[in-house]
């Protein structure tokens, strides 16, 4: 499904169904002033369905640029095959050794600054929530979008594929929270709640998202944020205290 | 230049490099580490491990700019015999972007992949022989089994030890880089003593999340893991093997946690 989100963001997503509901593998597609941008490429799992959808979205002929969040392979694993399919178009990477990901040709974003890509501004910044290294959150700052990689993800039931976070039933919605990041970012039984939930909220303090886009969760829209920073709250002191899946 | 040899017997190590990471050697200078040379290039490296008992197992595949190095190196150290078991340590660019690759040139290998999670589709690891924490693989004269990862990035992890020579392989967990000159040594071969200073430089940035934990939290699982493993020698992907009082790196992994928690992350890998 192609959903659009705001300031010419749309949200392309796929599932990937778990014992415990589905998991979204998602892209996103930003229609900047001066060509279409990917945010992610997707997994090869579902590399046929998005390449139609992409193809539909850019009137055929596929992104412009790339910007990669990281390098994990739901996340990069259809560049290659999108870059036979579209031509070489620019990838945007933040990983400090590019030839060591496999990106030898991709553009480097350094966290923390701000690069002009088809004419939008993105602004790269250090996510508190995430698994590898390079992992970067990428904050578009026309529409004010943040993509936020592996964090804010939810499993969702079958069925409600196609719903925004904020439209989820209310039953079950913040164990898909505490479920989805107990089983992705298994750091989290490490964590000291407090400090994480300050980094994260002083995020949002400097850059005020109007919507948080997650690759593995619906994207959260405008007033529900502060619902979801809540319920994110109640899942990380829940990991942190022990009681994830499997325990 | 040699990329690899047998640092412990039937265990040949497999090592790249990468670039010289001047960014990284400038801000460990910058913060006072004498043990970062001026003037030497600065690796941190990916390491691979073949296990050669009666069969053989790879341990992780080097990134995909050594595709030709671990080719070529496996093609030395097995010669006329086949690879019998790829096992990968978790699915991540760096440490299994090889696998195709070497599964052409050995076809009759078998994929090895961690249990855990439910994700293996996403990452062609649905078909691979599954193992945990209750698996071995007797490859005749070398045993390996499994143990939970217990530091990691990816969730969909293992780490591996060797149970015949007492080996623990722990993945992205005691990197640190090392200098120039120092390639394919292990620790004990060193003429100094690998300072927490090294750790820090790889961990503060590798697992930049220590900077949002409970450290004690993290103190206990690892003064855990140094009894668990009391007296293995430790071979990590992003080090170089450590053979000799091993027991020294668990307490200084603490005082790294208690760095980085305290400072914050340095930077990217």
């Amino acid at each position: 499904m192609t959903v659009p989100l705001i300031g010419g963001v749309e949200w392309l997503h796929e599932c990937y169904p778990e014992q415990d509901g589905h998991l979204h593998v998602s892209v996103y597609l930003v229609h900047a002033a001066e060509g279409d941008i990917l945010v992610d490429s997707g997994s090869f799992y579902h590399r046929d369905g998005l390449s139609r959808r992409i193809s539909a979205a850019t009137g055929g002929a596929g992104p412009a640029s790339l910007i990669l969040s990281h390098s994990d392979y739901p996340h990069s694993g259809n560049i290659p095959s999108f870059r036979d399919e579209w031509g070489d178009f620019e990838i945007v990477a933040s990983c400090a050794s590019p030839e060591i990901q496999g990106l030898p040709y991709a553009r480097r974003a350094r966290i923390g600054e701000t690069l002009e890509i088809r004419g939008r501004r993105f602004t790269f910044l250090d996510p508190p929530l995430a698994d590898r290294s390079h992992t970067t959150w990428i904050f578009d700052e026309e529409s004010r979008v943040l993509f936020v990689a592996d964090g804010f993800g939810t499993l969702h039931p079958p069925g409600t594929c196609d719903r925004l976070w904020g439209d989820l039933p209310v039953e079950g919605r913040r164990e898909g929270v505490r479920e989805f990041h107990a089983q992705t970012l298994r750091w989290l039984e490490y964590v000291d709640p407090a400090r994480l939930m300050s980094a994260l909220r002083d995020i949002f303090d400097r850059h005020p998202a109007a919507a948080v886009a997650p690759i593995h969760g619906p994207p959260i829209v405008g007033g529900h944020l502060e619902e979801y920073l809540d319920q994110l709250e109640w899942a990380v002191r829940r990991i942190a205290a022990g009681d994830a899946p499997g325990n | 230049m040699a990329t690899h040899r047998e640092f412990s017997p039937g265990i040949h190590w497999i090592q790249e490099c990468g670039p010289d990471r001047k960014g990284i050697a400038d801000s460990v200078r910058a913060s006072g580490g004498t043990w970062c040379t001026p003037g030497l290039e600065l690796h941190v490296p990916q390491n691979a491990y073949l296990l050669a008992g009666d069969r053989t197992l790879l341990f992780d595949t080097l990134s995909p700019a050594s595709g030709d190095l671990i080719l070529a190196a496996l093609e030395e150290i097995l010669g006329e015999r086949g690879l019998d078991f790829l096992a990968i340590s978790h699915p991540d660019v760096p440490h299994a972007a090889n696998t195709g690759r070497i599964l052409r040139r050995w076809p009759g290998a078998r994929l090895v992949a961690p249990r855990v999670g439910e994700t293996h589709a996403l990452y062609h690891l649905d078909d691979a022989l599954h193992v945990g924490p209750e698996d071995e693989i007797d490859l005749g004269g070398l045993v390996a089994r499994f143990p939970e990862a217990t530091f990691l990035d990816a969730a969909l992890h293992t780490w591996m030890s060797e149970e015949t020579t007492r080996t623990l392989f722990t993945v992205d967990w005691l990197g640190f880089p090392h200098m120039e000159g120092e390639c394919l040594k292990c620790v004990d071969e060193l003429p100094t003593d690998i300072e927490a200073s090294r750790l820090e430089a790889f961990h503060s940035r590798v697992m930049f999340w220590f900077q949002y934990v409970d450290v004690q939290k993290v103190v206990a699982t690892t003064n855990r893991l140094a009894r668990s493993f009391e007296g293995y020698a430790l071979a990590p992907a992003h080090g170089l093997p450590i053979r000799e009082a091993p027991e020294r790196f668990f307490e200084m992994m603490n005082e790294v946690v208690d760095s980085v928690s305290a400072s914050g992350r340095t930077g990217v890998l």
